[in-house]
């Protein structure tokens, strides 16, 4: 052997013995004696550091009374790698997911009922607002419990309602409160919207694909649903929906289907400065509770108090308070190894002071039906008043209780874009979903029926 | 067999084929043939091809040694400045990620997994090129044929028949490094046939001598064989790290457990983060999975130039 | 009589020695196939132990036949293939031919050309996530230094994903660049010189010496560019938004799916039945290649 090689392999092979033998060989050192409940979490930065807060809370109080010891691990693709680990027999004890899996990884058995637990701990229908009660249930049995939860509302710029307040007198709307019905809110973002003079569009009112989520939830301000829950079908071709949709693409027709692809294009990440919202390019939104922290977050604090939120306007008259709400839920897997123990986290969680903390931290709703009124002053979320009330209101929707759930995401994020583009329209687009999404559904519970003689 | 330890991609036309082992392994003597002496266009090209491969390697070292805001600057900068080490550091070292533990995973499996490689590797193609048996050609071809199973095939049989071990007989592998390394331990085809290729060439007289000595088959391939054959060894060894350096299918199928995570799920994870993704680190930590590779191949191309001539190959 | 029992011995010994591939063979490769046939025909969640597979004979392989995402797949990957294997091959024999000539530092460029396919394939698509950036990127750094004022954004753009993936896989086309090095170094220098006499062009040279003498080589990369291809897996999972899906799906492969489908949606019956799609379509183009290549490989008398 040549000096070099020698050396070379030295650099490599040290540095690799020594990684063997005394390498970390976790994340953390529970103490001994106790029993460790693992648990998977989706969430890293900020929020994943207040969920670290409060897992260190649970070990050194409730946890060390007990003899428990929560490890917290964060991953991403959390729901895949649940689903797996569970089929494999290697399930966490604790998985921080999100509502809309729960009727998915419940039908497929992956998950443990938690009925008997809660009841122990006293846990029942009243301790939640009903729409998070219902969402963490299925098949009349209760799969999870909410760790933070949201919901939806109209943000609006108050300072480019101030500067455009003669244009919006001008068309006869008040600049000092915003839209409560979809023909004001068309007005206002009419009156918002900004070209330069190559007549490109450099700031709309209102834009329904900003931030560009799946919009699903837009039928309920139209006072319909997508879903039947009785008898088990989706109602995408419902008149309503229709006309939800018919909503959506008149921004389209209106701009220039060019135009909201181009001004799309110049956005970022709903996280981030490009914001839309944030950049100034959107002078109204529909965002969920936590966005007021993405706000101060991403402009260190500079657009503070030029922003509102009101519940997002309605096509109906009467018809208030529409919200759609989700949740951030924690499930205990079908095969843990400690469910008991975990559930005892779970359950320290949902009480009043910690999951209030908790939801403060990520700056969300609380899932209790009790509020505390230091929760309400010192939130982080100054309009979370508005927050609150609409998760509270009987307009108030969860994700519907759908197993294929997933696939309706998908499959409304093909949709959008052609409707935006022009493709289809609302009728003839909603007609392939309908039919799409329903022999889906159909052939998903046939299936689960093969599994039940 | 496509065994998972070589990997999905070990094929594919992106990473380093194992089939240019052969080439390596076995350099064709024709004398290298000039064209008329056009020199500067062919330097001119070959500056072209080597900028266009050597350019991505540059954007991404000084994006490991800048701040995530000067690496969000446009246009870039081309010498960071600040020039900041410390992303290594963070990376390594700071908690932000468990860079050491997914090492050290992905080490436990390779070197289980090397050690299987060329060991079984070599003892099935002894008994391929050195052991005259009714069938042999039939099972050769066999193996050659499952080159064309790949691990996508197999994957959802393998999770399903480790699961029924789990459930049935207790042995828990899913979950574990196990499916990862232990199927290594029956070969693998492509290594199989490299090594068959290597040991017809070595001479049968150095081991009729030896059996006229009394030595055994086993023994044969163990004292004479083995040694000859180093140079080939070393490269499957190398390519079989490789092949578990690179893994991504496999790690993903077996391991869910964050803390079993190797490297390259973990650099997976690490860039899908919520909130943005940290380019700066993520660039680190992409050099320090990249370095070993390249280290490792100048090393072991140097020793397998030197076996080549101990063993008297070359001519 | 001896000569039987050396020959019984030598069998012995013979298996003895391949044992550990036929036992990896059964247990990792031929029982995983036959099964997987089986649940092809099943419906088979694969989650809990209460739900063993259910026969259903065909339907999975009929609900195939109507599975629009499933035929865009194969598209995608058609598509794929049909890029980057001729565009691949074109390549790497270019910069072979630019290599395989009396220059001086050979070896360097050599080894510069060979180094990104040493790149592991993550490391490799944690950096063209970053290269791809539509503003930040090299990439369109570069194509604006060319003074194109708008490139596209690659990985968002379901025009331009899928020649980013190509154009990523290019990048690694090193390896072969060294096998088809090998391949023309080795070409007789007599059939150039008969060919100089003959007074032939350089392009008639390429086309009837060149080419014909490393066209085994070409064949060997081809069969193995086509069961690389087809199971194209990590780099499009890692850069394309979606998990791999991409824009619009249009980076959606075979191999993304029938993971998808096996351990997204738990519909590990259906996942079956694509893998068995994939082996018959690897098995199915390997002997159409072999088939043709009789009419275009050489195996000269070397």
């Amino acid at each position: 052997m040549t000096t070099w090689k020698l050396l070379g392999s030295l650099v490599l092979a040290v540095p690799a013995v020594l990684l063997l033998a005394i390498g970390p060989r976790s994340k953390s050192h529970p103490p001994q004696n106790v029993v460790v409940v693992e648990y998977w979490e989706k969430w890293t930065g900020n929020e994943g550091e207040a969920l670290q807060r409060s897992v260190d809370e649970f070990n050194a109080t409730r946890g060390k009374e007990k003899g428990i010891f929560v490890n917290c691990l964060s991953t991403s693709g959390i729901v895949q790698k649940t689903l797996v680990a569970t089929a494999g027999g290697v399930p966490p004890d604790v998985a921080g997911l999100w509502d809309p899996t729960i009727p998915q990884m419940a039908a497929l058995d992956a998950l443990e009922p938690l009925d008997e637990l809660a009841a122990a701990h006293g846990i029942n229908d009243k301790t939640y607002k009903k729409v998070f009660w219902d969402l963490c249930r299925y098949d009349g049995k209760l799969f999870a419990m909410v760790s933070t939860p949201y919901c939806y509302a109209l943000h609006y710029n108050t300072k480019i309602f101030a500067e455009k307040a003669d244009q919006l007198r001008a068309a006869g709307l008040d600049p000092t409160r915003p839209p409560r019905t979809m023909d004001e809110l068309d007005a206002y973002a009419k009156a918002l919207d900004e070209r330069d003079k190559d007549n490109t569009l450099i700031r709309t009112g209102y834009l329904p694909t900003e931030p560009g989520w799946d919009l699903s939830y837009i039928a309920y301000n139209f006072g319909g649903s997508y879903w039947d829950d009785v008898n088990k079908k989706f109602t995408f071709t419902d008149p309503t929906v229709v006309k939800a949709f018919d909503w959506v693409q008149s921004y389209s027709k209106r701009l220039g289907k060019d135009a909201v692809t181009d001004f799309r294009s110049g956005m970022g990440n709903y996280d981030s400065p490009q914001n839309s919202f944030l950049a100034g390019k959107s002078a109204m939104i529909s965002q969920g509770t936590f966005f007021a922290q993405v706000i101060h977050n991403q402009t260190n604090g500079k657009m503070d108090g030029q922003w509102a939120a009101a519940p997002f306007p309605t096509a109906v008259p009467g018809l208030e308070n529409v919200t759609s709400c989700t949740a951030d839920v924690l499930v205990i897997p079908k095969g843990a190894k400690h469910p008991k123990e975990a559930f005892e986290f779970i359950a320290w969680l949902n009480e009043q002071r910690n999951m209030e903390e908790l939801c403060n931290a990520h700056c969300k709703i609380s899932p209790l039906a009790k509020v505390s009124e230091n929760f309400l002053t010192h939130h982080n979320n100054p309009y979370i008043r508005v927050f609150e009330t609409l998760a509270s209101s009987p307009n108030a929707h969860g994700t519907p209780s759908i197993e294929t759930m997933t696939d309706v995401g998908d499959e409304l994020g093909l949709f959008i874009p052609d409707l935006m583009l022009q493709r289809t329209n609302a009728k003839d687009g909603l007609a392939v979903v309908q039919a799409r999404m329903q022999a889906k559904y159909d052939e998903f519970t046939a299936r689960q029926a093969l599994h039940k003689n | 067999m496509s065994s998972t330890n070589t990997g999905p991609q070990s094929i594919s036309p992106a990473t380093p084929a194992q089939n240019d082992v052969a080439m390596i392994a076995f350099p064709q003597t024709g004398r290298r043939r000039g064209r008329k002496p056009k020199t500067w266009i062919n330097h001119l090209a070959l500056w072209l091809v080597c900028a266009a491969a050597i350019a991505p390697f540059l954007f991404l070292l000084t994006t490991s040694f800048k701040t995530l805001e000067n690496a969000m600057l446009y246009p870039p900068q081309w010498i960071p400045s600040p020039f900041r080490w410390q992303n290594y550091t963070d990376v390594i070292a700071s908690g932000k990620t468990d860079f050491l533990l997914w090492t050290r995973n992905t080490l436990i499996i390779a070197v289980l997994g090397v050690g299987g490689t060329v060991f079984s590797s070599a003892l099935v193609a002894y008994g391929f090129a050195k052991v005259k048996f009714k069938g042999r050609t039939f099972l050769f071809a066999v193996m050659l044929a499952t080159m064309m199973v790949p691990f996508p095939v197999t994957m959802v049989s393998l999770f399903t028949i480790f699961r029924w071990m789990g459930e049935n007989t207790g042995i828990q592998w899913l979950g574990t490094f196990k499916p990862l390394w232990v199927p290594a331990w029956f070969g693998s085809a492509f290594n199989i046939f490299l090594l068959r290729q290597f040991f017809l060439t070595i001479p049968d007289d150095l081991s009729e001598a030896a059996k006229i000595d009394g030595c055994s088959e086993f023994g044969i391939f163990w004292r004479i064989i083995l040694p000859l054959a180093r140079p080939a060894l070393t490269v499957v060894a190398l390519f079989a790290f490789m092949g578990i350096w690179n893994d991504f299918l496999g790690p993903l199928v077996y391991l869910q457990r964050p803390e079993q995570f190797t490297l390259a799920l973990g650099l997976q994870n690490f860039q899908s983060q919520h909130g943005g993704t940290p380019w700066h680190l993520l660039m680190a930590a992409s050099v320090l999975v990249i370095l070993p590779v390249i280290f490792l191949f100048f090393l072991a191309q140097k020793t397998f130039i030197e076996g080549i001539a101990t063993t008297g190959m070359k001519g | 009589m001896t000569q039987d029992r050396a020959e019984f011995r030598n069998t012995i010994r013979g298996l003895a020695f391949i044992s550990p591939w036929i036992i990896g063979f059964c247990v990792f490769t031929a029982v995983p196939v036959g099964l997987s046939l089986y649940f092809s025909f099943c419906d088979f969640a694969n989650v809990s132990p209460a739900k063993p597979p259910v026969w259903i004979g065909l339907a999975n392989y009929r609900e195939m036949l109507g599975d629009k995402i499933l035929w865009q797949c194969i598209g995608n990957t058609a598509y794929y293939a049909a890029l980057t294997l001729p565009l691949g091959l074109i390549v790497a024999l270019g910069v072979a031919m630019l290599l395989n000539a009396k220059i001086r530092g050979l070896s360097i460029y050599r080894t510069i050309v060979f180094l990104p396919s040493l790149v592991p394939a993550v490391a490799a698509a944690m950096l063209w996530l970053w290269l791809f950036n539509s503003k930040l990127g090299l990439i369109n750094l570069a194509l604006r230094g060319l003074g194109w004022s708008d490139p596209p954004s690659w990985l968002n753009d379901p025009n331009w994903s899928m020649p980013a993936l190509v154009l990523m896989s290019l990048w690694g086309v090193g390896n072969t660049v060294i096998i088809y090095l090998a391949g023309l170094q080795d070409v007789p220098r007599e059939l150039y010189e008969a060919a100089d006499i003959d007074g032939a062009t350089p392009i008639r040279k390429m086309w009837h010496v060149t080419l014909p003498s490393i066209s085994p080589v070409i064949f060997f990369n081809l069969i193995m560019g086509i069961i690389g291809t087809l199971q194209a897996f990590t780099q499009a999972r890692l850069i394309m938004p979606s998990d791999g899906a991409g824009p619009a799906r249009s980076t959606y492969l075979y191999a993304i799916y029938l993971y998808d489908n096996a351990f997204k949606g738990m519909r590990m019956g259906y996942a079956s039945a694509m893998a068995w799609l994939l082996l018959l379509a690897i098995l199915a183009l390997t002997a159409l290649a072999t088939w043709t290549s009789k009419k275009w490989v050489h195996y000269g008398g070397k």
